[in-house]
């Protein structure tokens, strides 16, 4: 699904972010990204959804050299990511609805489906009948449902997530785990970064680890691959 | 994996996207018009400056366009006088009259023969006394051409003038139409002042929306990167500004519309009575429909200008990070 091939990112100014990193998804697959705060996890997810670009090395998404495709074409290829945040990058101001709904509205649904398909998500991540809510009235963890609904709701084959449990008791984190692990049953390949590794201890998917731009051990240094 | 799915084509059949793409049109259009309801104190205050702005070139418009009508009346003034050579006989200058009044550019003609002229010299002049003893008559014959409507110009006139000189029996013609030449020149200055403050009033609104639209831009900086994030292409983005830019030119155009008739409707009492007082009757002519239509259009153009600028400028800049 995605795969790194001796990708480097220097920032300009010279912070060297990402350093020779291979690793490779695999289409289905879920995994984590760990690492220590500036170890280069955002910076990663970055080059995947295109926000930044990489200076050296070949970053594919289903086999499309990502490097060829322009700035006319990000959105499309935005729209088959999901994309969950730490802080969730909810429109304040919308109704849950309306922010679950904004990809597919960006992508030209039509308004009864829109209806179908929101209320699938809201399903999904137990928020049933919360969809005329402000986000702010919602609590942190329910908050971050809002923002992985709105990922998934347009089901983009592939699900990225960037510390999605950061702000998040460990009984609130586990609950998101097992929702993305259901993701990742239909089909979906999965890629959360975290550095909450008692997290990951207790999980049984493939780890890569990042420490200062690079890339331990390679490809499988974890545990093994698939269950 | 036979076939890679494209991951930079959308996933609708071209014909839905084609429908949703009226539909969203629509959507977007209409909403950024209730965008502009839920802060309506800035919307007023902007509508009201391109209101402003917009009606005073259509006041100059009004002043042009009825400055001409006043003007058109003035034209035919234009008068040709024809001096008869000395010595030719009643016979040869009746001949002429008949011939110049079959000239298609001719309108009347009248004639005054050297008796009449004297008589009214005498009349006229003061040296009633002094010309009784002259031997001869020192006036020539004239003629007074007025000319058609088609040639009443100056430059119609003049013409008309050298044709006429080329008569054997006309001495030389005078054309009395530097009053007339001046008053059009003055109105040609008019009109180029008009259309200089014009250009600068329209750039101005310009200017209002594309400020406008970029402090709406600056306010919904996070939504712009959030809808950048889930893949929003510029275009989709952008079209919110744009139709708020139409919205604010096409109520902009209106209410200068609505100025402008206030005006003319202040403007024309006072008119009627300095018109009474001179004995003539005008009114002022205000804007037609069809200058509303186009003023209407061309405010929500300078809008959708506006904005477009803006958009350009300020919406590529925010990028998700």
């Amino acid at each position: 699904m995605i795969q790194f091939e001796q990708v480097s990112k220097i920032y300009p100014g010279g912070q060297k972010a990402l350093m020779d990193v291979n690793f490779h998804l695999r289409k289905g697959e879920m995994a984590f990204l760990t690492g220590h705060s500036g170890a280069g996890k955002s910076t990663l997810l970055k080059l995947i959804t295109v926000i930044e670009r990489a200076t050296a090395g070949r970053v594919s998404i289903n086999g499309h050299n990502i490097a060829n495709v322009g700035p006319k074409h990000v959105p499309y290829l935005r729209r088959n990511i999901g994309m969950i945040f730490q802080n969730h990058h909810l429109l304040m101001d919308k109704s849950v609805f309306d922010n679950i709904a904004l990809p597919l509205v960006i992508e030209g649904f039509s308004h009864g489906e829109i209806r179908k398909r929101v209320a699938g998500a809201l399903d999904m991540v137990g928020l049933y009948g919360k969809e005329r809510h402000l986000p702010i009235m919602l609590s942190g963890g329910e908050q971050q449902r809002v923002g992985i609904a709105r990922a998934i709701v347009n089901k983009p084959p592939l699900l990225l997530a960037d510390e999605p449990t950061g702000n998040l008791d460990p009984k609130l984190s586990m609950d998101i785990l097992r929702l993305f692990e259901t993701f990742n049953d239909s089909g979906t390949s999965v890629l959360i970064a975290t550095h909450d590794l008692g997290l990951i201890a207790r999980m049984k998917y493939r780890t890569f680890t990042l420490r200062q731009g690079r890339m331990l051990g390679g490809e499988s240094s974890s545990r093994e691959t698939m269950r | 994996m036979s076939k890679k799915p494209n991951i930079t084509q959308s996933k609708l059949p071209l014909s839905g996207r084609i429908v949703m793409f009226f539909i969203r049109h629509v959507q977007q259009g209409m909403s950024s018009m209730g965008e502009l309801w839920r802060s309506p104190v800035s919307s007023i205050m902007t509508m009201a400056v391109l209101g402003v702005s917009l009606s005073l070139p259509a006041a100059l418009q009004v002043l042009v366009k009825n400055a001409e009508n006043v003007t058109q009346s003035w034209n035919s003034a234009a008068e040709i006088s024809l001096f008869i050579n000395k010595g030719r006989s009643e016979q040869s200058i009746q001949s002429l009259l008949s011939r110049i009044k079959a000239f298609r550019e001719v309108d009347t003609v009248s004639y005054i023969s050297r008796d009449q002229a004297l008589e009214e010299f005498q009349r006229l002049s003061g040296f009633g006394e002094a010309l009784s003893y002259l031997d001869d008559n020192p006036l020539p014959a004239v003629v007074t051409v007025t000319p058609s409507i088609k040639y009443s110009s100056p430059t119609g006139a003049r013409e008309l003038l050298a044709k006429l000189e080329r008569e054997p029996e006309v001495n030389f013609g005078r054309l009395d139409i530097e009053w007339l030449e001046r008053l059009q020149a003055l109105l040609k200055l008019l009109e180029k002042t008009v259309l200089a403050i014009a250009v600068l009033l329209v750039l101005a609104v310009v200017l209002v929306i594309g400020n406008t639209i970029r402090l709406a831009i600056m306010n919904r900086r996070t939504e712009i990167e959030v809808m950048k994030l889930v893949g929003a292409t510029e275009a989709f983005i952008q079209r919110p500004f744009l139709y708020t830019g139409i919205w604010y030119g096409v109520i902009g155009g209106i209410l200068a519309w609505l100025i402008i008739n206030a005006l003319v409707w202040y403007l024309d009492g006072a008119l009627a009575e300095l018109m009474g007082l001179y004995g003539s009757q005008l009114t002022i002519q205000s804007l037609t429909l069809t200058e509303l239509v186009k003023l209407v259009l061309l405010a929500s153009f300078l809008g959708w200008l506006g904005s477009y600028l803006s958009v350009r400028q300020h919406l590529r800049n925010i990028e998700p990070s």
